[in-house]
């Protein structure tokens, strides 16, 4: 099963670069989501996976009596989530407004020529 | 030692922030909060500062948990003195701002975010734990897009998507590499890591992983060929905010580098060569840019790629006399390239333009304003006794040591391309006539005397600590002498936070 | 000796707040601070010709073992007389020459930073200290240079100036920084008792090399000479100050001073006579050419420091008291020199040789003065400068056997080109018939007329009494630079010989030259043809090539396609990584860890693997937002399946979210336009491939390593025991690692409120800041 992960981390990198390397701004976004997906299961697959043993304490024990899935980096990917998330809606939000401003969404045409005044 | 201070600093920003928030439109009290949080910020950065230096290495357990299995501050010297710079360049930049950005901007939480990437700043410079330094990073890039748009014009919004797509990018790799760093050692605590990183027997993966890192944090500081990020965003947003950027930013990510290639990953001989060989590069990069641009903020960050370059090919070097060079033109360089786009920014209140061709006739006009000007632009060229002169010696010596000569000479070209573009910008703005078919804009003359002063102050008080790195060098030398030894032997380092 | 040079850094700081109280006449004043130096040195005299070297010390970075090493020697002692004596006469000079001026402060002001930075120079013990003064000498060059600020002419010169004297002070440091690191001290005196130390390592070329780089182009050396004459845009007084008697000779100083560390090599001697003698046939010979006055001075400086730099290269007792004698020769005579022709320029405003004539009727003291430098530097009898046209002929005469010959018809060709420049420059505007648009030509202020005469007179005095300088001021110097103590003879009357014979033929082969060479504008354009291959050009084109090569390099790499810079990174990465791989040699999968595979994990992957196509391939955004939140809830799925229920939670959460911001922005928005042509698809899905491939195989390689459970055993046993919580993911993000969820929390406030200033705030073009 973890080659199959490992296959799917390089499919998930393979397109995420694939994207970012693209003129559309939105394919640029889409891209660096994939990418993060990619990194979050990289980050999953490396620390031990382990089905059916989440990392919850049974009902009566106070420790756990069995193996269990390793729990940080289900926290490091949680908190990369959510980081990853604020930074993509600011992003969106950004793409919106450059799309207000130079109304296409080309990332070629992002190359006002200077003109200092309007800094 | 134990000493729950050392995240004052942070605190003191996050609250600062915060406090902001609830004034969200009253301005006046804005700008006073600021400033009164920098300058409290500033009196514990230099407590820890001195703290530090007359006293060992503190550190601080989040929420009561032991390194390794909390998240831990750690304090040394190199964490300290970075803190400090950063707080006496927050200081000034705060001053600047409250009329160096207009009100528009400060309605929409200009003041906020600024500290909340000061406070970014320090976490990052604190943490002693490798995936709290990613939160850490993640805050400063968040605050900096915000910093970087606010405002919203065309010039801005478009450096703004380059800098966030390839600032993500960054730390993208970044956190790839916790992710097989956590995998082969199965701890994110700094210490931690170093003891445990040459415990791993794949070898190879590590230098793999040390190759994330490397990407990571390169991109950051803007080396050669990650920098694309730096002159496509740095001459957009308003200059208090190019200034710290310019000045800290880059460095944030020199930090790093510093930090995880002298405490985790003990480079070998290929990327020690790939360092120099980036570094070399990178002023190469910098020096042609530079040499080539009419606009003063341009010229800037271009000087700024460059002189990365000096800083990272000191790492590269991996001696103890290249280690000093470095740090010493670090401390250096954050005080200089603060004050370049803060001089920037008065120039342009003072002309209406920062283009060096359509500039003029400063020096007739404002005489002192200027020689203040020219001290820090002799201190960036490093005309000695000034401050980045001394870095140069042990860089030199360095480099002679290393038999790096192509290092040497990419030195010798960058100090001279640096020297003909200053005495080009002097000759342009300061010497030349001001050009009469042009209209000056000067939007400082009307200005109050208060706010004349609020404006020159803070470049005053950046110049002032300029000169006191070049007339007191034995101060800065003994600290980067400190430094060095720290980062060559990590083993105090270890025992402060793990206790063995 | 501190003071000494404190008082002029001092003075020039205190030029900022107090200049304004002397732009006027006043600014004379500041002339008794150099008067002053004089007489305090001019009492050391007594001392220092005893052969006693004094030394004072202060410390200032002595980690780098760089302090205020201070020394006294015959050589400093000379060279700080030369600064202080002529610098007086300069500053009261300048005084009448700047009246009105409205930055006369400001000159004031450089002027004192130059004269201390000179002092710091000669005084300094330290190699490194004489290096910050050497740099700052360049830097009150560059201001003095530019003065005029309004002239463009003016600001290129200063330009070039400190272009030329800062690549090669940068080139001196790295040579003396080397030379410091092989014999472990900076310190002069200890540098020479380790001398042949240095000069049996094997750096020691590059140490020379870079030294001299430093020294000529200082010096006005070929092919450095040429920013030289371009200095001369700087007011007079400052081109007889520092261009021509004592900045340029920073160089021969160093030289000088270097002589018993690096001296007497063959390597040292031949640069040296090359180079030197070169330069000085170069540009005696340019001097011909010109017309205007301080062009003819400059070429002939130029030379002037070409025979120094020669002499020390012959390097036997003999060239070296030739050369320190011909030192203050030349700063009495070609400072005379600079200051009549200041003098005319400023009373007939021009400079040009071929209109001047007959102004010894109305400027007779100057004439005075102008006759005599240039009789001293033509070498006639009784003068000073005869004295040493005869030490530096006895000098090449007896140097080595097979080269005397050749180093004598050098210098007697050099000499002859001299004398006659000499004539032009100093008598030559003061013969003939006065025209009649300069009969009204007056006499100027005294103290500026007087301070040449001075100066000329000197020459003179020194002339008939050539052993009192021989013993009080030459024999010292040279004996500072030389092993032993060395007695310095120097007579008017040698007997006839053949250094008298060759003195007077010099003498009558310069007159005769200068009687036939009449100074002429067209003369100049004989010597176009040879501009292109003039050094000046040459360097001009090889920059600009290099701004060309720099415009073209940076409009590669900084092209403004956003693709093209995450291209490069990508690509870099992937060759990094690819050759560690590679030096890693092979991989190998241990199959036994590995779970199997379940027909439902594979149906998952499937699925994500199908999206992922799909939103790469599609050309519809909704499609691909579509797409990319299908990936999104396949890896929900499979954190569920792989015990992450709080990863699944938050996945989907977020996921739908992202998904509905999406949507809510690509409201309005067109779909893709294929903007990409198959190649660039190729070259791209290359790169991409490459990639994840790299990864997926890293990926492998860490599944290998053991994975270290210390820590997330330590939080499964005191999640509940010590934290009081049963899901230990939730215990790891709000106690274990409670920072990191905090500080997470910031991020998407910020962003909140980024989010909200960006659509909020539009900022008109009225308000800047």
């Amino acid at each position: 099963m973890e080659l199959l992960l490992v296959f799917l981390i390089g499919v998930l990198y393979a397109a995420g670069v694939y994207l970012i390397l693209r003129r559309s701004m939105v394919r640029l976004l889409l891209g660096i989501i994939l990418l993060g997906n990619g990194t979050n299961i990289l980050i999953f697959l490396l620390g031990n996976i382990v089905k059916g043993k989440p990392p919850i304490i049974g009902a009566n024990l106070k420790v756990f009596q069995d193996i269990y899935a390793d729990p940080v980096p289900q926290a490091l990917i949680l908190t990369a989530i959510v980081i990853s998330f604020g930074l993509t809606s600011f992003a969106i939000v950004l793409l919106k407004r450059v799309y207000a401003l130079i109304n296409t969404d080309d990332l070629d045409d992002l190359n006002t020529p200077e003109e200092e005044e309007d800094l | 030692m134990i000493d729950n201070q050392i995240i004052a600093t942070v605190v003191v920003h996050l609250f600062t922030a915060i406090i902001q928030l609830a004034f969200w439109s009253k301005t006046i009290t804005q700008r006073i909060l600021s400033i009164a949080g920098c300058i409290i910020g500033f009196i514990f950065s230099i407590i820890l500062f001195t703290n530090v230096f007359n006293g060992s290495i503190l550190t601080m357990n989040a929420a009561n948990w032991e390194a390794p299995f909390g998240i831990v501050f750690v304090a040394d010297l190199l964490s300290s003195t970075f803190v400090l710079l950063t707080s006496i360049a927050a200081l000034a930049v705060s001053i600047f701002s409250a009329v160096g950005i207009g009100k528009a901007r400060m309605h929409y939480g200009y003041f906020p975010m600024f500290h909340f990437l000061i406070m970014g700043l320090n976490g990052a410079f604190l943490t002693g734990d490798i995936f709290n330094l990613y939160v850490w990073f993640e805050v400063i890039i968040i605050a900096s897009f915000v910093l970087l748009t606010l405002g919203g014009r065309k010039a801005q919004l478009e450096g703004a998507v380059k800098y966030m797509a390839l600032n993500i990018l960054a730390s993208t790799f970044f956190l790839t590499g916790i992710g097989i760093i956590y995998g082969i050692t199965g701890t994110l605590n700094m210490a931690d890591l170093s003891l445990k990183i040459p415990l791993v027997q794949d070898q190879n993966i590590v230098n793999l992983t040390a190759i994330f890192f490397m990407i990571g944090f390169g991109i950051k500081s803007a080396v050669f060929p990650l920098y694309f990020w730096l002159p496509s965003s740095y001459h957009t947003p308003p200059s208090a905010v190019a200034a710290i950027f310019g000045g800290l930013l880059t460095k944030a990510g020199l930090y790093a580098l510093f930090r995880v290639f002298t405490l985790i990953f003990i480079p070998n001989e290929f990327i020690k060569t790939v360092l120099v060989g980036l570094a070399i590069m990178t002023i190469l990069t910098g020096v042609f840019g530079a040499i080539i641009r009419n606009n003063m903020r341009h010229l800037f960050s271009y000087l700024i790629v460059c002189h990365i370059g000096f800083i990272v090919g000191g790492l590269g070097l991996y001696t103890k006399v290249a280690f000093m060079g470095a740090i010493f033109y670090l401390i250096h360089d954050i005080m200089v390239k603060t004050n370049l786009f803060l001089i920037s920014g008065l120039i342009r209140k003072l002309r209406g333009t920062m283009n060096m061709s359509k500039l003029g006739g400063l020096y007739a006009e404002y005489p002192k304003i200027s020689l203040l000007i020219a001290v820090v632009l002799f201190s960036l060229v490093g005309i000695p006794p000034l401050s980045g002169f001394w870095p140069k010696i042990y860089l030199f010596e360095a480099s002679f040591a290393g038999k790096s000569y192509l290092f040497l000479a990419s030195l010798i070209i960058a100090s001279f391309i640096t020297l003909y573009v200053i005495a080009k910008l002097w000759a342009e703005v300061f010497w030349k006539e001001a050009s009469t078919d042009e209209i000056v804009a000067d939007s400082f003359q009307p200005l109050s005397r208060f706010k004349k002063t609020l404006l020159i102050l803070p470049i005053g008080i950046l110049a002032c600590t300029s000169l006191f790195i070049g007339l007191y060098a034995e101060f800065i030398i003994q600290v980067a002498n400190r430094i060095s030894n720290e980062m060559l032997d990590p083993s105090p380092y270890i025992k402060a936070v793990l206790g063995k | 000796m501190l003071f000494t040079v404190l008082s002029g850094l001092i003075t020039s700081g205190l030029f900022i707040p107090f200049g304004k109280y002397f732009r006027t006449k006043w600014g004379a004043v500041i002339a008794i601070l150099p008067i002053l130096l004089f007489c305090y040195l001019l009492q050391f005299i007594p001392v220092i010709s005893t052969g006693i070297t004094l030394y004072e010390s202060y410390e200032w970075v002595p980690s780098l073992h760089i302090n205020f090493d201070l020394r006294l020697d015959g050589l400093s002692l000379l060279f700080s007389l030369l600064i202080t004596g002529i610098g007086s006469l300069i500053f009261i000079y300048a005084s009448s020459y700047l009246k009105g001026h409205s930055y006369l402060d400001r000159f004031y002001g450089y002027l004192c930073l130059f004269m201390a930075s000179m002092l710091g120079i000669v005084l300094s013990d330290n190699i490194i200290l004489l290096f910050v003064f050497w740099e700052l000498t360049s830097i009150s060059s560059f201001f003095l240079i530019g003065f005029n600020n309004d002239h463009a002419d003016s600001r290129k010169s200063a330009i070039t100036a400190l272009s030329v004297t800062g690549l090669g002070g940068f080139f001196l440091l790295a040579g003396l920084i080397l030379m410091g690191s092989i014999a472990g001290t900076y310190s002069i005196g200890q540098l020479i008792e380790s001398a042949s130390i240095i000069k049996n390592h094997e750096l020691y070329p590059i140490v020379l090399g870079l030294v001299f780089i430093g020294a000529f182009t200082k010096s006005a050396q070929f092919p450095f000479h040429f920013w030289l004459p371009d200095a001369m845009k700087a007011p007079t007084p400052v081109s007889a100050y520092l261009h021509s008697a004592t900045m340029v000779k920073a160089g021969i100083f160093l030289l000088a001073r270097f002589t018993p560390i690096l001296g007497g090599t063959s390597a040292w001697s031949y640069t040296l006579m090359i180079v030197g003698g070169f330069t000085m046939i170069y540009a005696a010979l340019h001097s011909l050419f010109r017309t205007d006055l301080k062009a003819v001075l400059a070429y002939s400086t130029i030379s002037a420091l070409g025979i120094l730099t020669f002499l020390i290269g012959i390097g036997t007792q003999e060239a070296l008291i030739a050369a320190i004698t011909f030192t203050v020769v030349h700063a009495l005579y070609k400072a005379t020199l600079f200051l009549t022709t200041g003098i005319i320029d400023h009373e007939t405003e021009t400079r040009d040789l071929s209109k001047l004539s007959g102004l010894r009727k109305v400027l007779f003291p100057v004439f005075i003065a102008g006759t005599l430098a240039a009789l001293s530097s033509a070498g006639m009898p009784l003068l000073f400068g005869f004295i040493s046209k005869d030490l530096i002929y006895e000098a090449t005469l007896h140097s080595e056997q097979h080269l005397a010959l050749y180093l004598t018809i050098a210098a007697v060709l050099t000499n002859v080109c001299l004398v006659a420049a000499g004539f032009m420059a100093g008598i030559k505007p003061f013969l003939g018939n006065l025209p009649q648009q300069y009969e009204k030509v007056h006499l100027p202020d005294q103290s500026m007329w007087i301070p040449p005469l001075i100066l000329a007179l000197l020459g003179l005095a020194f002339g008939l009494f050539p052993a009192v300088a021989g013993y009080f001021i030459v024999s010292p110097a040279v004996t500072s630079m030389s092993a032993e103590t060395v007695n310095a003879h120097l007579q008017v009357w040698h007997g006839f010989n053949t250094v008298l014979l060759l003195s007077l033929v010099t003498l009558a082969l310069g007159s005769i030259l200068f009687l036939y060479n009449k100074p002429d504008s067209r003369k100049l354009t004989l010597l176009v043809p040879l501009n292109k291959v003039s050094p000046q050009n040459i360097t001009k084109k090889l920059f600009k090539k290099f701004v060309n090569f720099s415009a073209w390099y940076t409009n590669i790499m900084h092209n403004g396609f956003l693709r093209s810079y995450l291209l490069k990174i990508i690509i870099f990465a992937e060759a990094l990584l690819a050759y560690e791989l590679f030096i890693g040699g092979s991989i190998y999968i241990d199959y036994t860890q590995l779970s199997p595979i379940s027909i439902y994990e594979a149906v998952n992957v499937l699925i994500l693997i199908a999206a992922v196509g799909l939103t790469v391939t599609t050309s519809s955004r909704l499609t691909a937002v579509v797409g990319t939140s299908a990936i999104g809830y396949a890896i929900c799925l499979m954190f569920v399946y792989y015990s992450a229920p709080d990863l699944a939670m938050t996945q989907f959460t977020i996921d739908t979210l992202t998904v509905v911001l999406f949507v809510f922005v690509l409201f309005n928005l067109p779909s893709f336009i294929n903007q990409a042509n198959n190649k660039i698809i190729i070259r791209d899905s290359i790169v991409a491939i490459t990639f994840g491939t790299l990864l997926s195989i890293i990926a492998i390689k860490v599944l290998q390593v053991p994975t270290d459970i210390t820590i997330s055993e330590f939080y499964g046993q005191f999640a509940y025991t010590l934290a009081k919580g049963k899901n230990v993911v939730n215990v790891i993000l709000v106690d274990f690692r409670g920072l990191d969820t905090m500080f997470e929390i910031v991020v998407l406030s910020i962003a909140a409120l980024g989010v909200y200033s960006l659509i909020r705030l539009k900022l008109k073009s009225s308000e800047k800041d």
